[in-house]
């Protein structure tokens, strides 16, 4: 009988940026039985929505389940419920809930990548895209006031209009990081010693992101076609010059393009929505108390984020069902540990860009 | 005992941990390490080994199953140590406050030398509160460093020798 010994990852690690804990159970340096715990962050953020929020408090309460995909979390909610009450958005609505979405996902995944690159070992790349990601931020803090838990979205519109000042940084940041996308894209090509931590580590194949439900760039990085902006028609993605990436190896490598490729792709976009940007009003009033039940899809950096709402009528909800991303893809991501080298866990954890807090909410 | 003095206070490492923490003020923290804004600057480096570390930065509520863990991490570090409560649910709960499985703020378990305010706590805010804390752990070194006697007076509490009383710093003999 061979030997195995268990090591632990987490809670609290260095690669870590919250908390998980992974059980590795390891033969020499290869992984063979992985055990993950990750409920270490759970606040019972959806009881609370039914129980002390009322319904037009909910969406800033469900925002802070996670501060990476604050605005998508916040959007669902707002969509769900606006469905309940009636009520369609105009297209300038759209557009600016659009551009903060698509901005949110670029500054995530440029932290994912940075991350990624960290988690290997190549400390300098990390402050590199660190250092390109404060464009997107500043965009950010001009158009809603903060950096990260920018609560622009509301029910019947968005907080703050956009004027022309905005627009033109905007367009001068994306420009100046188009560029940036350009060299980064070359180094993680390119660059040999990043090549042997990445290319054929941690592979999830084709079969296996389909059976274990893996999702958003997870799932791409496979070449599973899953997107949300292409399935459903709550927003005028296709118009706006959206393209679906795939990539075919679904390595660590890949799923990194995937993510610089979906940056560019969302630049382009947010461009796009600036030139294109309607008139019309920002916020109008809705009226009614939300009854019965519907469902939302949205697209977040990480994949499918999916809601339900139930409401009577009241100004308190039943029930506000949050499912994310990250909670479908665990099955996911435990095969792919399994038959990889322990000193790749962390690296291959990155990649996955795994969010805690809305995983256990 | 002056060479450690010096090194503490030019660089002090700092240990980070969430504690349910929406991971807003963590991303923060890893912004204000970046280039813009430097916190390296200071000689801070993030390191994962609490026993290495001077600086015990908290983001989150604490929830129910982080408490045992954020106890256990605040006393493995070494004395001098400053705790810094990064973002408005570490100090009073903010709106997870009332929530099942949260606690209400950090300061129920352990103390707290610096809060940083803000949801999430901005970079500048960060740095500011580390500023403080760089002032906070230089006093509680210079406090660590003073010389004891270790036999003073033979002192009893309750017909017990009080060893804690005994150990008395040596200016407060002479004044």
């Amino acid at each position: 009988m061979k030997k195995t010994i268990q090591i632990p990852l987490g809670s609290q690690h260095i690669s870590l940026l919250e908390p998980i804990r992974f059980k590795f159970e390891c033969e020499n340096e290869r992984i063979i039985g992985v055990d993950a715990d990750v409920g270490f962050v759970h606040r019972g953020v959806e009881l609370a929505c039914t129980r002390s929020f009322e319904f037009k408090q909910v969406g800033y309460v469900v925002a802070r389940v996670c501060g990476l995909c604050a605005i998508t979390h916040s959007l669902s909610y707002t969509l769900a419920v606006e469905k309940l009450l009636g009520y369609v958005a105009n297209d300038r609505i759209k557009y600016l809930r659009m551009l903060m979405v698509e901005l949110d996902r670029i500054h995530s995944h440029m932290l994912c990548l940075a991350h990624t690159a960290e988690n290997a070992g190549f400390e300098a790349l990390f402050m590199q895209i660190m250092g390109d990601r404060e464009l997107v931020m500043e965009v950010q803090e001009a158009i809603s006031g903060n950096r990260v838990q920018f609560d622009y979205i509301s029910i019947g519109g968005v907080n703050r209009d956009l004027t022309s000042d905005l627009c033109d940084l905007i367009r001068k940041n994306l420009t100046i990081l188009s560029e940036k996308m350009e060299i980064l894209t070359g180094l993680f090509d390119n660059n040999w010693s990043l090549s042997l931590k990445y290319k054929g580590v941690g592979v999830l194949s084709l079969e296996d992101a389909y059976t274990y439900n893996a999702l958003g760039p997870l799932a791409r990085a496979s070449g599973l076609a899953t997107d949300v902006r292409a399935e459903t028609s709550d927003f005028p993605y296709e118009a706006l010059g959206y393209t679906m990436i795939l990539e075919s190896t679904g390595d660590i490598h890949a799923r990194n393009f995937v993510r610089l490729r979906e940056i560019v792709n969302s630049i382009t976009m947010c461009q796009n929505i600036v030139d294109n940007l309607p008139i019309g009003e920002i916020q109008e009033k809705v009226k009614g108390k939300p009854k019965g039940e519907d469902i939302i899809r949205i697209e977040a950096p990480r994949g499918e984020l999916f809601y339900l709402v139930r409401g009577n009528g009241t100004n308190m909800l039943e029930r506000v069902r949050i499912k994310t991303p990250t909670f479908s893809g665990i099955p996911a991501m435990m095969e792919v540990f399994k038959g990889s080298q322990y000193a790749d866990a962390p690296a291959i954890l990155a990649s996955f860009d795994p969010c805690m807090s809305c995983t256990a909410k | 005992m002056k060479f450690f003095t010096t090194f503490r206070k030019k660089s002090p490492w700092i240990l980070h941990y969430n504690a349910g923490s929406c991971n807003g003020c963590d991303i923060e923290i890893l912004a204000s390490l970046a280039p813009k804004f430097d916190l390296e600057r200071f000689g801070v480096i993030n390191t994962g080994n609490p026993k290495q570390s001077d600086i015990f930065l908290v983001t989150g509520p604490v929830t129910y199953r982080s408490r045992e863990r954020l106890v256990e991490l605040y006393t493995q570090i070494p004395e001098p140590k400053v705790v810094v409560a990064v973002g408005s649910c570490t100090a009073t709960g903010g709106v997870f406050r009332g929530m099942v499985n949260t606690e209400d703020g950090i300061d129920r378990y352990i103390p707290v030398d610096v809060y940083v305010p803000g949801c999430a706590s901005s970079p500048q805010l960060i740095i500011d509160g580390l500023v403080k804390a760089l002032e906070i752990l230089e006093a509680k070194s210079k406090e660590i460093e003073k010389p004891f006697k270790l036999f003073g007076a033979i002192e009893t509490i309750g017909n017990k020798l009080s060893r804690l009383n005994m150990a008395k710093k040596v200016h407060n003999d002479e004044n």
